[in-house]
């Protein structure tokens, strides 16, 4: 195998340094008709040289990546097929190549030397070379480079760049390839929870007629809410920090954080009260015998009166002004 | 609230005996007596400070409300008010909810009309607190309508009365929407558990009108447009649809639609927008149900047909949402607004609308803001509604409903703790009545009685299904005295400890007008920052009626009610672009600003700068969102990542960016800073950093005006330059040649003769 690629690679080479003398307008000509088959082009050194030579008319766009599992660039890999269909659907659109863009992708495999005379650390790395003559010459010739610091891009997101960089000409749109996995899982799903709450309703009926159940689940979910649920949702919070000598912070200091545990904690201690509540309320006056009754009034109180105390101190730590406390969490 | 927490006991008391005459007069003087309370609660802000707006939106309102005013009612509502957005100006009598200010108004010519001379400001002041007395007496009819126990509403009006999660927005000064639409919002709650109860058409009435009124008054009405739909479909759902809830639902639909069709800022929203249609989808849903129960009653019953008929139901009701779904996605309805998904997609806003991200209202809520705001009652509510589940009738599973949907919003926007409270005051209110009541009851069973009569009541309730398991045994009561005064004790200190609660944040939290600020000297006296006000009537004094102030939006309302100067963006935030030109101003290099203010006719810039004092909410800390907001709309000339050092941080010191130090608004909160200090020292308090020897230059503004403790910094913007020079050139000229100014002059002036 070693020595194919090696004849590929001189071949290709010197395709390179015939191309390299050929006109801008051949150039073009060359990768353009080499998307069409297959969008984007494989580049390598010699071939990357060949389409960002000056002059050139038209725009160059090349993806600096690299693939291979060892380098282990995980964004790569999860932008590779963003663009890919960036480049197949724009190549496809525009057959007669009047926008003038010729895609490219350059592994970093396959164009070491390139990455080295760019000095380039991270991949990957997305380059746009404006042309240089013709009716679409920017003043510079430096390439633009495409930000990928907010994690893996969409292909919409890298069209708008492109097309905002390439104006007047016309930017055909991303077509996504139709999913039809996608659609024939969903509908199989369907039919089958279909069919299966069709075999399943005499027995599900008398649990969601149950009040327990619906009681329960309403509980839980307010409980969750008020405990600040939706805050871990919405900013990612850690489920639980370290004090920074070593021991575990339950409690996150300030007013406006929390850790998921401690919402946790919180949501306990409101079911707790609650219960106790609850139970007072409800449960303690229908006990017929008067020493059981006393008993249970004497533990629910107590242990409404110490979690509150607790929750209190907890708040405390929260606040640090908070001026009000019950023994004996003082 | 002393009144409040010896309610039951003392209605106990009266119950004894007398007559029902008696206990309504008694209820009367405690309901004013909670009334008092909750008015006296929030008139910190007043007595600490003095009689005035707070914050920003309640400027505008009072601006507009003074508006009304002077010139009438059809004037304000054809205002256009080309004071602000410059140079666009602001249809604004068609894009505000005009219920405050017509209240307001009202009020105003009610007093003038009895001779009672009044100035409108205090009117304005003193609406909230003299609302929330009328709210308190809304959560006791809400309540009322829940239980059978009376003293329930009366501790539920006390709660609602003192409760920090709406003196929040209802503080004295606090001139804004939510001061009236609470009220509106629990009556109309009330209003429609009375018609739903009753079946009657007229309540249903008078319930769209009082939605209409809320609707007319806050934007908050879409919360009501969504939970009765949903309170009505989850009634159908469990299989209660009744003729009463067919009139109540249709007549409150019909009428309130009509009605809140007819303020100009809503229009046609109502059969437009998704936020309303499940309010007719239900609407037409009922119209069904209707039908099928007509011929199921016509009909011989047949088990088969009934399947059949709930099977078209369900059917009718599946093909109904995917037409809906198609109608959106096909544009004849339009979308969720962006503040209404936001709330189901929580991630949304934070990707594509930073401008309502940014607001630190629409933040989620952690969990000590509920504890803040609610205290006892955040336990109690829970209890409440599995109090509710107990007998579970039609206005039961409104209060269930309520509770999850609220919890769920209020976790998701710090905002909507607001509407929140009404409910977590109604069940919490249940739960402490139902305690109190079983404990405060001096005759105690007597042993024997109960161990007969037991057998037979549990076979009885037994029968009874779908009850909850915990109260399937019968009521017993309490044997002990001492189980009742430990109970009762250890309420009545929880009660206490609620009252100090509410009393200790409204007096530290939610009285601050945050237009003046407070601050405590050495000695422990208030000593009291007035710089806002300092540097509004500067402006109001020394610069021409017409001159354009460019500022970010926060302050646009404040400038524009207390300076009266133009302003170029304010927090009625309609218009994204001119937001985002203004944050491209404030983040670019003053080559870019410049002929962004010239073009926009800016004459003074006026920012907030904290660093003197520590004052955090300072327009440095806010930079990051003008900064996003331009990359909205300019992602190519502004980037966030390049007002970051190249580790990530966000710093004004030496070591900050080179874009962070060219900005326009780095250079004008640090410009001359360094002359407060000695050599070297200069320090911004806010965010602990020592800033660099050589303060930053500009070429294009002139400082025009600092306040007192430096909150405010006012700029003028240069005129073009006489020579025809470039700012930077002029101004190096004129750095270059301080010295040689005395040599400028050639003899004496002369008039020119030709």
């Amino acid at each position: 195998m070693r020595w194919l690629q090696g004849l590929l690679s001189v071949s290709l080479l010197s395709a390179g340094a015939f191309g390299a003398k050929k006109s801008t307008e051949e150039r073009f000509k060359n990768f353009h008709a080499k998307a069409l088959s297959s969008a984007p082009v494989k580049l390598n050194d010699a071939s990357y040289k060949d389409l960002t030579a000056v002059p050139r008319d038209y725009t160059g766009v090349v993806l600096l990546t690299a693939l291979e599992a060892r380098f282990g660039c995980e964004l790569c890999r999860q932008f590779q097929p963003e663009w890919e269909l960036l480049s197949r659907s724009w190549t496809k659109g525009d057959k007669k190549g009047d926008s003038r863009i010729a895609f490219g992708t350059l592994d970093f495999s396959d164009g070491r030397e390139t990455f080295v005379s760019l000095g380039l650390q991270t991949a990957p790395v997305l380059l746009l070379f404006p042309p240089t003559v013709g009716p679409h010459a920017a003043a510079s010739a430096e390439p633009l480079r495409y930000d990928f610091n907010n994690g893996p891009q969409s292909a919409e997101q890298v069209h708008a760049w492109i097309a905002r960089h390439t104006p007047d000409r016309p930017h055909p749109a991303i077509k996504r390839p139709f999913n039809w996995m996608k659609w024939f899982a969903t509908a199989t799903l369907l039919s089958g929870s279909v069919s299966l709450a069709y075999v399943a309703w005499p027995y599900v009926t008398p649990i969601l007629g149950s009040r327990n159940v619906w009681a329960a689940i309403s509980l839980i979910s307010i409980l969750l809410f008020t405990s600040g649920h939706m805050f871990n949702h919405i900013r990612n919070v850690p489920y639980i920090a370290g004090d920074g000598k070593g021991g575990i912070s339950y409690f996150a200091g300030g007013f406006q954080n929390q850790y998921g545990m401690e919402t946790q904690i919180v949501a306990a201690m409101y079911g707790i009260l609650s219960f106790a509540a609850i139970s007072l309320a409800v449960k303690v006056p229908r006990i017929a015998d008067p020493k059981s009754q006393q008993l249970m009034v004497m533990i629910w109180s107590g242990v409404l009166f110490v979690m509150y105390s607790f929750l209190l101190s907890v708040f405390r730590i929260k606040n640090g002004g908070y001026p009000f406390s019950l023994p004996p969490f003082m | 609230m002393t009144a409040a927490t010896s309610s039951s006991s003392l209605d106990l008391l009266a119950s004894g005996g007398r007559g029902k005459s008696s206990r309504t007069l008694l209820r009367v003087v405690i309901l004013l007596f909670i009334a008092g309370a909750a008015i006296s609660s929030r008139l910190f802000s007043v007595i600490r400070f003095e009689s005035i707006i707070h914050e920003f939106d309640p400027w505008f309102n009072f601006r507009a409300t003074k508006y009304l005013v002077s010139h009438g009612f059809y004037n304000f509502w054809d205002w256009f008010d080309d004071r602000t957005w410059h140079p666009l100006g602001r249809v604004t009598g068609g894009t505000l909810y005009p219920g405050l200010m017509v209240t307001s108004g009202v009020i105003y010519h009610a007093l003038r009309a009895l001779t009672i001379p009044v100035d409108i400001r205090n009117i304005c002041v003193l609406l909230a607190p003299a609302f929330s007395g009328l709210t308190a007496f809304a959560a006791y009819l809400l309540t009322n309508e829940m239980t059978t126990n009376s003293s329930a509403g009366l501790l539920a009006a006390a709660f609602m009365g003192i409760a920090p999660g709406y003196i929040s927005r209802s503080v004295a000064g606090s001139y804004d929407n939510e001061a009236i639409s609470i009220f509106l919002l629990v009556l109309t709650f009330y209003l429609w558990i009375k018609a739903l109860k009753l079946g009657s058409m007229l309540w249903g009435a008078v319930c769209a009108l009082f939605y209409g009124y809320m609707v007319a008054s806050w934007g908050g009405y879409a919360f009501i447009t969504c939970l009765l739909p949903l309170h009505a479909f989850v009634l159908v759902v469990m299989g209660r649809y009744s003729t009463r809830l067919y009139v109540s639902y249709c007549s409150w639909y019909a009428l309130g639609t009509l009605a809140s069709m007819q303020i100009p800022f809503v229009g046609f929203l109502p059969v437009k927008t998704s936020e309303h249609m499940p309010a007719l989808g239900i609407f037409g849903f009922l119209q069904l149900m209707a039908l099928l129960d007509y011929v199921r009653s016509a009909l011989p019953s047949s088990r088969h047909f009934q399947t059949f008929l709930w099977a078209a139901a369900g059917g009718i009701f599946s093909v109904g949402l995917l037409g809906l779904v198609i109608a959106t996605s096909a544009g004849f309805i339009a979308p969720w607004g962006g503040r209404f998904y936001s709330l189901w997609d929580t991630g949304y806003a934070k990707i594509h609308i930073p401008i309502i991200a940014s607001v630190s209202e629409h933040q989620p809520t952690a969990w000590p803001a509920f504890f803040f705001d609610l205290n006892m009652l955040i336990w109690l509510f829970p209890a409440g509604v599995y109090l509710c589940f107990q007998e579970l009738a039609d206005e039961h599973v409104f209060v269930v409903v309520y509770a999850v949907l609220g919890s769920y919003f209020a976790g998701v926007m710090v905002r909507l703790m607001l509407t929140l409270t009404p409910v977590v005051c109604v069940s919490a209110a249940i739960a402490a009545s139902q305690l109190l009541n079983n404990y405060l009851n001096l005759k105690s069973p007597k042993p024997e009685d109960h161990t007969v009569v037991e057998g037979v009541d549990v076979t009885a309730t037994k029968k009874a299904k779908g009850g909850l398991k915990s109260t399937s045994k019968p009521v017993v009561g309490i044997y002990s005295l001492l189980s009742k005064g430990i109970v009762v004790a250890s309420m009545t200190i929880y009660l206490l400890l609620f009252v100090l609660h509410c009393t200790w944040v409204t007096s530290n939290a939610y009285s601050s007008p945050s237009v003046v600020l407070a601050s405590r000297m050495p000695d422990g006296s208030q000593h009291i920052i007035d710089d806002y006000r300092e540097a509004y009537q500067w402006l109001r004094q020394n610069t021409k009626p017409d001159a354009k102030i460019m500022s970010w939006w926060d302050y646009g309302y404040q400038i524009g009610g207390m300076a009266d100067r133009p302003t170029l963006v304010d927090n009625n935030t309609w218009n994204n672009t001119h937001i985002a030109t203004v944050g491209k101003a404030m983040s670019s290099r003053e080559e870019v600003s410049y002929p962004i203010m010239r073009q926009h006719e800016v004459d003074y810039v006026l920012i907030v700068f904290g660093g003197l004092l520590g004052y955090s909410g300072d327009d440095i800390n806010k930079f990051l969102w003008m900064v996003r907001i331009a990359e909205g709309i300019w992602p190519d000339e502004i980037r966030e990542r390049d007002y970051f050092t190249p580790r990530g941080e966000y710093r004004v010191d030496g070591e900050a960016s080179e874009t962070m130090k060219n900005s326009l608004m780095y250079k004008m909160s640090y410009y001359n800073y360094n002359a407060l200090f000695p050599p070297g020292q200069a320090q911004d308090r806010v965010r602990g950093a020592r800033l660099p020897e050589v303060g930053p230059t500009l070429n294009t503004l002139d400082e025009a005006f600092t306040s007192e403790n430096w909150i405010i910094r006012i700029y003028k913007v240069k005129d073009l330059d006489n020579f025809d020079r470039d700012h930077a050139a002029a101004a190096a000229f004129d750095r270059g040649h301080k010295k040689k100014k005395g040599l400028k002059k050639r003899g004496p002036r002369v008039l020119r003769t030709e």
